[in-house]
């Protein structure tokens, strides 16, 4: 009697054991046909390597993915010069007027898929390029937005309230920052409030340009600014861009014409790594160092610079066709600090 | 009528404790309830097995976080590269994945895969030389299954040809020689705990437990077999048989020593993957060695009796032949996790039959005499030196 009632519990035992195996085969089953349907993509390596995937393609070296590609826009930075709103002063000198709000809430993606509690000047990174003429009298309206202090401190000459660093503005406050535009040449500006690395890391940070008077001779202007993004908070950096984006211009080459002059604002605010440089190919460019001077330092097609270090390129394609551009320390650009120029016609 | 009540009256009191566990789970996860939310759960990716292939490195990811996460990136050395990810770059819990890179690596160079996660973190995992992954063609199985038989099959019966020489002992130095099995036995079961402890710890997450686990599968194993052996010890006294509880205890070590070279051979099949294991004849030699003392150990409790060659045969192939078994599963399929939980099954096994075999030696005699001190010290000795050639 005990025997029968043990194989019926035996048996029962089996029977569910078959039920629960067979239901989930059954789910696997009805899963794999859905598989089968998804397209297929290419994913193509470095060299003669690729790999075709049902799944997900990671690929930020060769498109863009990002859901919101305008919040930060490399494109629009490049060639973006912001002058400010403009009146003059009963002695002729003309102001230059700007607003920039701080802000430390966002989350941007930096690069795609990746996203990073980005610290801004007006919303985005780098910050606008602020440029004027000098002599000009620049006059900017901070506020201070986020939750944590912040200041702009610029380079170039000013008195030393102006210099944003013992006046630190609380979150909420504001401040008038106005100074002469001298000398000419290529400065940055950026938070100075300690811990300075966090804050210059996190994004705050942009361009000032101080044109001489006589100005410069006409060219295809544009401003790169080379930085890095440390995600994961190592103090080292995981990404490495130009204008804010990795491998923005490898899938957005920079397009210019041949034997037209190119000006290339070019400015390192990387933290972390004490080193940056730029290395341009099938050409070499002049340099002006700091943009300070009007006569050339050196012709080369390399140049390296230490963080906060700026320097104007001059040059000019003889061949059309696309050429690269990138850090020649070379692990920069294989985390996204690379480009390309398309020369044209 | 009464007992219906009372059954019922005990269901009840057993579930009641649960229904307000249940209720209080509940109230913590109801929607809206943030009392106990703070703090950031931090995203965990464990890379759990890198594969080579033609111009392609196959990195087999898992989430072992809490929540779900979204790969963004992958990269080789720290250097970012263009990746599959398949099926979905979204892992659920514990949810897996396959990263392939196109990437035309060199053979026996070291190569790190680093995922970033979409909170910008980052994990890596590594090999330290670059091999082709075997794919389970007849060519890679064949020299598996080699492998396994010279490690397992053959070391095993070469250790069963001292059945002579064991039968001629007096019962004093027989006591020493079994005592010495017994030592090789304790041995390996310490050997394969902290062997599963160390590629638990390189690559095995933390969220996994992976300690525990060793613990827990290691218990259970002892307790199963021990189950087991004593019924069939029971079993053959009750049928009479002269020489059952003898044989028991060799099948049982046969068992347990199998158990322990499956948990081997998945090793020995996965570190080949892995490149860390270059295949040599001087490793193979090792291994022979090794395992000639396990052959030792399964013929020695039927020393005193007539068996036959052919159930000492069957003995032999019971303890070596899951060896093959286990450097496929290796070689081919097994995540560490499963690395883990069979070397836990082989040490919790061969526990087993340390205790079958003090049981049946302390039959005869005290447990602890000179010959059986002597025999347990050299046991594992001889294991250590053996070892060494590894």
């Amino acid at each position: 009697m005990l025997q029968v009632m043990l194989s019926a519990k035996l048996l029962l035992a089996a029977v569910v054991a078959a039920a629960v195996l067979g239901t989930a085969f059954a789910a696997a089953s009805l899963g794999s046909p859905a598989q089968a349907q998804k397209e297929e993509k290419l994913v193509q390596g470095h060299a003669l390597e690729s790999y075709t995937t049902t799944g997900d393609v990671l690929d930020p070296e060769h498109q863009d993915t990002r859901a919101n590609p305008a919040e930060i826009d490399p494109d629009r930075y490049l060639r973006e010069f912001n002058y400010g709103r403009t009146s003059t002063l009963p002695d002729g000198t003309t102001m230059r007027e700007f607003t920039i709000i701080a802000d430390d809430k966002q989350t941007l993606e930096v690069s795609p898929g990746v996203f990073y509690n980005a610290w801004t000047f007006n919303g985005t990174i780098p910050g606008p390029t602020i440029r004027a003429t000098e002599g000009d009298l620049v006059r900017i309206n901070f506020i201070n937005n986020g939750s944590k202090p912040h200041t702009m401190h610029f380079h170039s000459i000013h008195e030393a309230q102006m210099d944003g660093v013992f006046e630190v503005i609380a979150p909420g406050g504001q401040f008038t920052y106005e100074f002469r535009a001298e000398p000419y040449g290529l400065f940055l500006y950026h938070c100075h409030v300690q811990p300075i690395e966090e804050h210059i890391a996190h994004g705050l940070y942009g361009v000032y340009i101080i044109d001489p008077k006589e100005g410069r001779p006409d060219a295809d202007e544009m401003v790169i600014l080379m930085n890095g993004y440390d995600t994961d908070f190592d103090t080292e950096n995981n990404f490495y861009t130009v204008n804010g984006i990795p491998f923005y211009y490898m899938h957005h080459p920079i397009q210019i014409e041949k034997d037209r002059l190119v000006r290339v604002y070019l400015v390192n605010i990387l933290e972390f790594d004490p080193i940056n440089n730029f290395h341009l190919h099938g050409n070499v460019y002049n340099v002006y160092r700091t943009g300070t001077g009007l006569t050339v330092d050196e012709s080369t097609d390399m140049i390296t610079m230490s963080q906060g270090e700026r320097s104007i390129l001059e040059f000019s394609y003889k061949y059309p066709g696309t050429y690269m551009f990138h850090a020649h320390k070379t692990e920069f650009a294989e985390k996204g600090w690379v480009g390309t120029f398309l020369v044209k016609e | 009528m009464q007992a219906t009540a009372s059954t019922g009256k005990i269901v009840a009191s057993a579930l009641i404790p649960l229904v307000i566990l249940g209720g209080m789970i509940a109230f913590l996860f109801w929607p809206g309830n943030d009392i106990l939310n703070f703090g950031t759960p931090l995203p965990d990716v464990t890379v759990e097995r890198i594969e080579f292939g033609e111009r392609l490195i196959t990195a087999h990811i898992r989430n072992t976080g809490p929540e779900t996460v979204d790969i963004a990136q992958a990269d080789v050395n720290d250097r970012i590269r263009p990746a599959a990810i398949e099926p979905s770059k979204t892992l659920e819990r514990y949810g897996a994945a396959r990263v392939v890179i196109p990437y035309d690596w060199n053979e026996g160079q070291p190569y790190e895969v680093g995922i970033t996660t979409s909170d910008g973190t980052r994990f890596a995992g590594s090999v330290e030389a670059a091999t082709m992954t075997p794919k389970p063609d007849a060519g890679q199985v064949s020299l598996l299954a080699l492998l396994g038989t010279y490690v397992g099959i053959i070391p095993v019966l070469i250790g069963l040809l001292w059945l002579p020489f064991l039968k001629q002992l007096s019962q004093g130095k027989y006591m020493f020689f079994i005592s010495l099995t017994a030592g090789l036995l304790l041995f390996l079961g310490i050997d394969a705990v902290v062997e599963a402890n160390e590629i638990s710890a390189q690559t095995v997450a933390g969220s996994v437990g992976g300690a525990v686990l060793i613990a827990t599968v290691t218990v259970f194993s002892f307790l199963g077999l021990l189950y087991v052996s004593e019924r069939l010890v029971e079993r053959n006294n009750q049928q009479k048989a002269t020489i059952a509880g003898a044989s028991s205890v060799a099948l049982m070590i046969a068992i347990g020593i199998g158990l322990h070279n499956l948990g081997e051979g998945l090793a020995i099949g996965g570190a080949m993957v892995a490149g860390e294991v270059a295949l040599s004849t001087f490793l193979i030699v090792g291994f022979t060695l090794h395992n000639t003392t396990e052959g030792l150990a399964i013929v020695a409790p039927v020393a005193r009796q007539k068996p036959k060659i052919a159930y000492l045969a069957l003995l032999g192939f019971i303890a070596g032949a899951p060896a093959i078994a286990g450097a496929w599963i290796g070689g081919f399929v097994a995540s560490p996790i499963a690395s883990v939980v069979f070397l836990a099954v082989g040490a919790g096994a061969v526990f087993q039959v340390v205790y079958a075999i003090f049981k049946f030696a302390g039959g005869k005699e005290k447990l602890l005499s000179g010959p059986v001190v002597a025999g347990i010290a050299a046991g594992m000795i001889l294991m250590y030196l053996t070892a060494l050639l590894i």
